[in-house]
């Protein structure tokens, strides 16, 4: 028997009462089961089942293959968007890259702090920050945490510094960073970045208070079209939640 | 093996939500103790909804004709209309007996991780029927889930310029409960909608 911290990422109907859940937990990462009764009000679940509730779990691991046994969910706190849809997209993009992007019972506890934390702010009305710019700096650090982040110090080619010339520089979606004028030429799919969303990304890939950074629209529009990018070319293929996100 | 038919009947009844094998065969058995007259009932009950049941083109609730039972009837009240996203969600707000309006089925929510949008339910149908008709007051009662919240503000913000009432169905404590075993989430809702007393 097992027990964990867990945020809901997906609740798939299965039966008149129970429901197939993937969780993204604090202790052991990604966790699929199977949740008998979780559909009725009163119960061991008590509808903490919700998308993106933060609940204690405890459930059973099963052999290879087969999907876990939840057993108990308390509820912690209700992912409430208000009303900004935005919001609630950002929220389901930010379930839907964790699940592509983590493996089960491969525990990230720091992603998924930062993962709470970000559903905590989509989901304060009182928060100032556009939604766009919690997302954006959620996947910086999805990425970091996971080993993915782009490299933007160095060219990654030849680890030779950069700068920006003429306000802007080389960056190679393929290659995996920053490009030097030297490396660029023949690399495919280089999109010219501009020294503001290269100094933001830098700065929110920073481990601590430099993520306070709120880039302007304009910036803001042109990470949004990079990250994408990016995490077009990781995953293989566009996250459905991806064309939701704009909020600048 | 039995035989081939019997073999298919456990088949077919395996298919079903929430029987297995076991239950199947049980199922199987039964229909092939059970008196012929009651087996063929069975599958003329069977026969007859494929046959006969579709969506009421007014509300998509399940209906034998072109308009269901609550859409035909004169008496209820046709500027109320409740929107849910199930015809079992529409069937368990009659049993209350106190709702006179007329409803829209939406069937189902919004739910984009399950690749479900909203041209793939009734929205466009509901907007078009509010922008028609006499509606005077939309009432959402979408499962109180994140996805039926998001399902119920998609809609409002397609209906913000409509001159209608858009209320949601209250949430919170429950009747006969005492507060000391609410949940938290509870007594935040009961609390967000308080009314006057």
């Amino acid at each position: 028997m097992e027990k964990a911290t867990a945020i809901v990422l997906r609740v798939v109907d299965w039966s008149e009462t129970s429901a197939v859940v993937t969780l993204f937990t604090r202790e052991f990462g990604l966790v699929r089961g199977l949740a008998k009764g979780a559909r009725r009000p009163k119960g061991p679940f008590e509808s903490a089942l919700d998308v993106l509730s933060l609940c204690r779990v405890v459930f059973l691991r099963k052999s290879s293959g087969a999907l876990d046994l939840l057993t108990e969910a308390k509820l912690l706190r209700r992912f409430r968007p208000g009303r900004d849809l935005s919001r609630l997209y950002g929220g389901y993009y930010i379930a839907e890259l964790l699940v592509r992007l983590t493996h089960d019972y491969d525990p990230h506890p720091e992603l998924f702090d930062a993962a709470e934390a970000t559903l905590s702010a989509l989901g304060d009305a009182s928060e100032p920050t556009p939604s766009a710019v919690h997302v954006l700096r959620f996947e910086v650090t999805l990425l970091q945490l996971l080993g993915y982040l782009p490299q933007l110090e160095v060219c990654v080619e030849c680890g030779t510094a950069v700068a920006p010339r003429d306000g802007r520089l080389a960056f190679g979606l393929l290659a995996g960073g920053v490009l030097c004028p030297r490396c660029r030429p023949g690399k495919r799919q280089v999109v010219a970045l501009s020294a503001p969303a290269w100094q933001t990304l830098r700065e929110w890939a920073q481990p601590d208070g430099a993520a306070r950074t709120i880039p302007d629209r304009k910036v803001g529009g042109e990470l949004r079209s990079v990250m994408n990018h990016y995490i077009n070319n990781l995953l293989g293929s566009r996250p459905r939640l991806q064309e939701y996100q704009s909020g600048f | 093996m039995i035989s081939e038919s019997v073999n298919q009947l456990v088949e077919q009844f395996a298919k079903l939500p929430g029987i297995g094998k076991k239950s199947a065969e049980r199922l199987a058995y039964h229909v092939l103790r059970a008196h012929k007259s009651e087996a063929l009932a069975l599958a003329d009950a069977i026969r007859n909804v494929k046959e006969n049941v579709r969506h009421c083109s007014q509300c998509y609730n399940l209906s034998e004709g072109e308009l269901c039972s609550i859409c035909r009837d004169t008496r209820r009240d046709p500027t109320l209309l409740c929107v849910v996203e199930q015809p079992r969600d529409l069937m368990a707000l009659e049993q209350t007996g106190h709702y006179n309006g007329l409803y829209h089925v939406l069937l189902g929510r919004i739910a984009p991780l399950d690749g479900i949008g909203p041209e793939q339910l009734t929205i466009e149908a509901l907007v078009r029927r509010v922008r028609e008709g006499q509606v005077r007051e939309v009432i959402m009662a979408t499962n109180p889930t994140v996805e039926g919240d998001g399902t119920a503000l998609h809609i409002t913000n397609l209906l913000a310029d409509l001159p209608v009432k858009i209320t949601r169905l209250a949430r919170g404590i429950t009747t006969g409960s005492v507060l000391e075993f609410a949940n938290k989430e509870m007594l935040t809702d009961a609390l967000s909608g308080r009314q006057p007393f």
